[in-house]
């Protein structure tokens, strides 16, 4: 990572500094290396909220039809009462059931809780932050995701109401 | 000088409680779809749909999960586009489009509310 002074501003004038290649961008925060085990569930939180967000403003658009009257409402069951709609159904319970249980597990880590104590950093400089209740925690934000979302099968494919 | 007046850990706890409140006010409204002693698909109906609109309770809740949702998730959105680049422009500018898709939404949402509530 190169620093450089600002040419339009140089120190002599006061000048601030700029990076040179400081910014990673989107292949910065795509790379998998360097983070380990978490920097999965750090894409899957970025992921499931924009998916989220996406089918939000989806579900208000759909729910909007019901101003139309029966036949628009209808109209858009129609489209996504199907199979395929259900499906996309089940990811987005399996994405918010994630998104839920990991953001609880990222605010009680912001809150200082479950990151254990300070220490020296000894060789090989495992971070102490990382321990197994945060390890834990992002297991079982997958495993409740992967129950709600089988829950939601039986509920849309099933007999159970 | 930054946008809005709010410091970003002041913005990130409104971030964790609109999340924690969307969390148990989005659990009632799945128990109207499910747990209302018919099935999923039957809840869906047109005249089920359109009486939960008539429940002023309800209404509020629809309301509420709406306001609560939209900020979480468009701050959310905000968040990524910052981490993906930082300078004074950007922010300013994703701070204002964010805040205008976060405005647009909750005034189609809440249109929709009014107007199912009386029909």
């Amino acid at each position: 990572m190169g620093i450089e002074p600002n040419s339009d501003n140089n120190s002599s004038t006061g000048g601030d500094i700029r990076l040179k290649s400081g910014r990673e961008g989107l292949m910065g925060w795509l790379n998998p290396t360097r983070y380990g085990w978490e920097r999965v569930p750090y894409w899957l939180q970025r992921l499931t909220g924009v998916g989220l967000l996406i089918y939000f403003i989806g579900h208000i658009y759909e729910t909007s039809s019901l101003v139309n009257g029966i036949n628009a409402w209808n109209s858009m069951l129609e489209l996504t009462q199907t199979t395929g709609g259900h499906i996309f159904l089940l990811l987005v319970i399996g994405a918010s059931t994630f998104h839920t249980i990991n953001g609880l597990r990222l605010i009680f880590t912001e809150s200082g809780i479950g990151i254990g104590r300070p220490g020296r950093p000894d060789y090989p400089y495992d971070a102490t932050s990382l321990n197994y209740k945060q390890k834990s925690g992002i297991w079982v934000a997958l495993l409740l995701a992967t129950i709600a979302m089988l829950y939601g099968g039986m509920v849309m494919f099933g007999d159970v109401n | 000088m930054p946008l809005l007046k709010l410091r970003e850990s002041q913005i990130m706890k409104i971030h964790y409680l609109t999340g924690i409140c969307a969390i148990f006010f989005v659990a009632i409204h799945i128990l109207f779809r499910i747990g209302m002693g018919m099935s999923f698909n039957e809840s869906l109906e047109y005249h089920n749909v359109v009486a939960n609109y008539h429940n002023i309770y309800y209404v509020i809740l629809l309301e509420l999960i709406l306001v609560f949702i939209s900020i979480h998730g468009f701050n959310g959105l905000r968040i990524i586009l910052l981490e993906l680049k930082q300078n004074q422009w950007w922010e300013s500018t994703i701070t204002i489009l964010v805040l205008a898709a976060m405005i647009g939404v909750i005034a189609y949402g809440t249109r929709t509310i009014i107007i199912g509530s009386q029909l």
